[in-house]
Formats: C-alpha cells, structure tokens, sequence
C-alpha cells in the first residue's frame, strides 16, 4: 500500500501538449478516479504512473519514493488494461501465474497467490481455459486477477468496463469496490463514465484538455463544483444551464434576470466579489432542483417537447422563452397534461461568462 | 438466380478454358506420361518403366539425398536468420526502417541470372572477394565449386542470402500483429524483454512462423536455379544435382518425359507429406 504524489507533471508527444501540471496527491488506500471526456489525458496520466509513458517535465513518488527514472516493473503497481491485454496463447491459470513463473517466485507461493486471486474473483472453474473461449466480463475478472497476484501496493484501471455491456457494468462496478474494501490498496481507476466514479471514488479528480479541473470527493464535486465543466460534467442527467445577466445587489445577494425571462429573477447570495450590474452570467440549475411553481426565488414557464416517463420519476424536456433547452426532474405524478410547465428554481449555481463559479 | 450464374460462367469460360488446357491437363497428362515407356517413339504403356526405374535409380536417391539436405540445414537456419532480422526491424530503436526493409527485400527482386552471376565471382578461387576476406583473417582459400561439401554449403548460403530477408518480412508483419499491450501486461509483470520474446512473440508467431516454412519447403523441394547457374548444373559431378534439376535433365535434354513426370509426381508427393507432417507437429494443442 503506498500513497501516490504527482507533483506539476507534464506530458508533451513531441511538441503537442497533453498534459500541463498536473497537482495531484493520492492518500494510502484511497480510490480515486480520473473522469474526463474522450482525448483528455486519463490514460496518459495513468500510464506515466506506471511507467510505460516517460515524463516530460515534474514529479511522480509511489510511496514517498521518487519514481521518475524506477522501471515499470519496479514501482510497485499492477495495471488492467482497456483492453484486457491477457495473454492469448495461455490458459487463465498461466496468464495468473505468469509473472511469478518468470520472475523465479517459489512454486508453493505462486499457487497460494493465484488459488486466492482465483477465489476473490471466482473464477476458480475457468482456470484451464484460453482468453478466447471466456466472455467479456470473464476477460476482465481475469485481468484483475493477474493484478492481484503481483500484490502490487498501487492498482491501477484503465476504463476495465468500458467493452462490458451495461448490466454487466454495474456488476462488475459492485466488485470493484468489494476488491477495495477486501484488499485495502490504493487504487486509481480511470474511466470517463461519470456515474462510475460517483459509485466507486473516495475521490475524483476531473481532467479537462490536460488540465485538472477540480479534485474533491463525489458529494462535494455534486454540491459544489468549482466551474461549469465539473457542473455539467457530474450528475445525471447533467445540470441545465441558462443565459443571465446580473441587474443588481439586493440584501442577501446578487439579483439575476434569466434570458428572455424579464420577470424571472433569482436571487443569489455571493461571498466573494460581485460582478458588477449588467454583466453576462451563466445559470446552472439541476434538473432535481427544479420545485413546483411557488416553491422557489422565482417561476419560469417552459414550453414541453417530450416527457420521459422512467416510472417514478419522469423527465421533462422543454424549452425556455429564449429557446434554451432545459430538463426538469419531476414525480411522475405531477407532469401536467398541458403543453406547458410552470416550475421554480430552488436551488441553483452561477458561473461568469468564462465559465468559472460565482460563489 | 441460374440465370444470373449461367451469365457468370459464361464470362468464366474463357478463363476456365485456358486455366483446364494449359493446367488441368498438363498436370493429369503428366500423371498418365509418368506411366509410359518414353524413350523411343511410340510411346506405349509400361506402369512399371519409370518407376520401377525411379526405385533403383542411383542418380534419383543422389538428387533426393542433396534436395533433403539442403532442405533440412537451410530452411531452419534461414528462419532462423529471417526471425532475427524481423526483430532488429521490430525494434523501436532502429532508424531509416524503410530502407532496410528495402534492402532485405530487394534479393528476391534481382534477376535470378544476375545474382548468380555475382555469387559465381564473388566465390571464385582467385579473384572472389569471399577468398581474400577468408585470407585475409588467416584462414585458408576454399575452392568452392570443385568440392561438394564448400559447393553445398555454396547454394545454401546463395539461398538463404535470397530468401531471408523476404521471410523476415512476413515475420515481421506478424509480429506487429501482436497488441503493444500485451507486451506492456508482460513489462509489468516484471518479464524480461527476452523472455518476452521467447514466452510471447515465439508462441503467438507460430502460425506465421509454419507458414514461412511450408513456403521454403515447397521452394527447396524444387530448387533449381542455384544448382543450374551457380554450382553449374549441379556440379561437381552431381554432387549438388537436385531433383529439380534431375527432371530438367531427364525431360529437356534426354527427352524422357516419363522419366521426368515420375520425378515432378515424386518431388511434389514429397513437399506435400513433409507439409502435412509439419502442419501436425505444430498443430494448435486442444
Ligand atoms: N503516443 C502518442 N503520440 C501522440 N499523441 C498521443 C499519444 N498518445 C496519446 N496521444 C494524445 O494525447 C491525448 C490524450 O490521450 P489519452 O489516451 O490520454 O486520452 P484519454 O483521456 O485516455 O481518452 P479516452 O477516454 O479516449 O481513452 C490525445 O489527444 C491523444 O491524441
Ligand atoms: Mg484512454
């Protein structure tokens, strides 16, 4: 077990820049997830933890011990692959043991290591079997089970869900985070589905374009996003986002009129510094925070393009006077008949034109 | 549905035509010649003439003798060779890759009789440049076309020379072939870059590596123009006759066709049931 410290790392192939500083301080045991679109620079991150990617300019320590110039195969980590990565041409036993085989590990030890690896992962009755001849999710067990037996101090996952289908997924996800409790280990796991690293992170770091955007455990990054990406970026489905501007200071705070909505103003308290009267601001509303007409700052009728209806819950899409499309969360129940909505906005967020929180 | 076939092989029959003349017979014409008494005109129909003489005949085992040793030192130590190459090329290391890929490539381009042109000089007693570098170090000349060991050793190595490098590119095209990520599994596994070679890219290389050497067995099995051009038409005295060059003499300068489609029926029985025999060695475990 080890913690990881990634101090200003940066990641240039050639001249293209992929990764610019990353500041990131991984605890012992911990599960922490890196989140972010497709091309951000997850994989790349994990792999120079790993070693497989040199470091073009920073800081990487494993366990308070600087990292850069040590071998991947001396770091202390174990890594499942996207793509499983077992080897063909052996049986799933010889794919677990095959490290230990090579590396001259006792034979008793070997055995003791991949009966348990096999046991955690239930994959006992496939031991004899090819990677070919073994389902998607069989793969995947098996790859983790290879990490297992190196008994490294740190794991690390890239997107190991990302060929299952969806029910398999949340299975798989389930294990995942028995694996953590049952072994302690710290684990970095890299995924850019945002509801797999709401269930399984202590906490998440959220990449964007090679930079970090915010790090903060799930609840926190829900509640209290640093800017517009992280807002939109986590939760389901994700938070709506409407044109504001800024037309005063009232008692408890900045007073905002939505775009096209003269009458709908909200008010929103701010600690920091104001922007002042007239200024563009963008307003972040979650579609679970959407109340009935009345329960909120202000009303906002909205004009109805479809309703989801999930069973208890039903989703409604509609759009503002100004065209802004918008989704609101709502009881089954209470989904009027009419063309139209009418909701309040109890809770929402404000971000400057940059898109940076207003808080 | 017919109809439409029926049009298709009308278009077909041209090429159908030709393909059966001037391939489908030979080869059935070849079968029926090879059991005919040939040598005086007219031939009539002897089933024991030719192969009875093929059993017995001293020059046919000397041919099968040369064919099966160079079959069985230059086909491995050419893969072999070819297996080496394919890695330096693989290697991430090396510059100008297209280049050398050329450069290997290239022997199997050059005109047969131009190459064996240049290994005749190249090996010749007193002004070959392989006898001067063999001096020069200290070691001996060796008159390499007057004695049959140096002369076998003479065709194996213009062989291999030719088809090594052409080897080494299926190879290598095979081994890139194998995901990066296996050999970063392996890396972290904490596997040496050797024993990944030898516990990965062997193992999973297999079937490329089988067909490369089914490929140089039917080649050799029919080996004819180094022993025609180089050791001079399987010089000296027959030490380096092939059965290649055993029908050649039979069929276009005796004109005993029998003989010669007995000995072309033979060669070609003999690369099938050393294919096959090879394919079942290596065969995929259950
Ligand atoms: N070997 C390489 N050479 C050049 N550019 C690369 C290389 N590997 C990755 N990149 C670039 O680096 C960026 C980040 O890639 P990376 O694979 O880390 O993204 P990712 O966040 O893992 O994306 P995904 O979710 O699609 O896997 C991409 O723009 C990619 O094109
Ligand atoms: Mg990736």
């Amino acid at each position: 077990m080890a913690t990881v410290t990634l101090n200003n790392v940066v990641k240039r192939f050639g001249n293209f820049p992929v990764v610019h500083g990353a500041n990131i301080d991984i605890k012992d045991g911990e599960f922490v997830v890196f989140v972010g679109p497709s091309g951000c620079g997850k994989s790349t991150l994990l792999r120079m933890i790993a070693g497989l990617e040199d470091i073009t300019d920073g800081e990487i320590a494993i366990g308070g011990k600087l990292v850069n110039d040590v071998e991947p195969a001396d770091r202390g980590i174990a890594m499942v692959f996207q793509s499983y990565a077992l080897y063909p041409h052996m049986s799933v036993e010889q794919n677990l043991s095959f490290g230990l085989r090579m590396t001259g590990n006792p034979k008793a030890d070997t055995d003791r290591r991949v009966k348990r690896a096999a046991e955690i992962l239930r994959i006992s009755e496939l031991m004899e079997r090819r990677p070919k001849k073994l389902s998607g999710g069989q793969r995947q067990r098996v790859a983790i089970g290879r990490a297992i037996v190196r008994e490294p101090q740190v794991f690390l996952f890239d997107e190991p869900l990302s060929n299952l289908d969806a029910e398999l997924r949340v299975q798989m996800r389930v294990e995942i985070s028995r694996l953590h409790k049952e072994l302690g280990t710290t684990m970095i796991y890299v995924t850019h589905d945002q509801t797999e690293a709401m269930t399984l992170a202590d906490r998440i770091v959220v990449l964007r374009g090679g930079h970090v955007e915010q790090i903060g455990r799930p609840l926190d990054l829900y509640d209290d996003p640093d800017n517009q990406f992280v807002a939109g970026f986590v939760g389901s489905p994700k938070m709506n986002f409407i044109k504001g501007r800024i037309v005063g200071r009232d008692a408890h705070g900045v007073v905002v009129e939505l775009a096209g909505e003269e009458k709908t103003r909200i008010v929103q308290p701010l600690t920091g510094a104001a922007p002042e009267a007239g200024s563009k601001v963008i307003v972040g509303v979650r579609p679970e925070h959407f109340g009935i007409a009345g329960e909120g700052d202000a009303d906002l009728t909205l004009a109805i393009d479809v309703v989801e209806h999930l069973g208890g819950t039903s989703f409604v899409y509609a759009r503002t006077a100004n065209g802004e499309d918008v989704v609101v969360q709502r009881d089954a129940a209470k989904v009027p008949d009419t063309p139209e909505i009418t909701v309040s906005i109890r809770k929402s967020y404000l971000f400057d034109e940059k898109g940076l929180r207003l808080r | 549905m017919r109809n439409r076939n029926a049009t298709a092989y009308r278009f077909l029959t041209p090429y159908l035509l030709i393909f059966a003349i001037f391939w489908v017979w030979p080869i059935i014409s070849s079968f029926l010649i090879s059991f005919q008494a040939t040598r005086t005109v007219p031939w009539r129909f002897a089933p024991g003439f030719n192969w009875g003489r093929l059993i017995g005949d001293p020059a046919f085992f000397n041919a099968l003798k040369n064919t099966l040793l160079i079959l069985v030192i230059q086909v491995p130590v050419m893969i072999t060779l070819a297996m080496v190459m394919a890695v330096l090329l693989n290697s991430p290391l090396l510059k100008a890759r297209g280049l050398y890929r050329f450069a290997f490539f290239a022997p199997v381009v050059v005109g047969e009789v131009a190459y064996s042109a240049v290994f005749r000089l190249m090996f010749s007693l007193d002004f070959g440049i392989i006898n001067k570098l063999l001096n020069s170090i200290g070691l001996p000349k060796i008159d390499w076309f007057s004695n049959v060991t140096p002369a076998m050793a003479l065709i194996m190595i213009a062989v291999t020379w030719r088809w090594a490098g052409y080897n080494a590119i299926i190879l290598l095209a095979g081994m890139q072939s194998i995901p990066e990520d296996v050999y970063e599994a392996a890396t972290l596994d904490r596997v040496s870059k050797l024993k990944q070679f030898f516990f990965i890219t062997l193992p999973l290389l297999k079937p490329v590596i089988v067909f490369c050497a089914v490929l140089s067995i039917i080649g050799t099995m029919q080996l004819f123009t180094e022993p025609f051009l180089i050791t001079e038409r399987g010089g000296p005295g027959g030490g380096t006759e092939t059965l290649g060059l055993l029908l050649y003499r039979q069929g276009f300068r005796s004109l005993n066709f029998g003989y010669a489609s007995a000995v072309a029926y033979t060669m070609a029985a003999l690369a099938i049931a050393i294919t096959l025999v090879q394919l079942w060695l290596t065969r995929e475990p259950k």
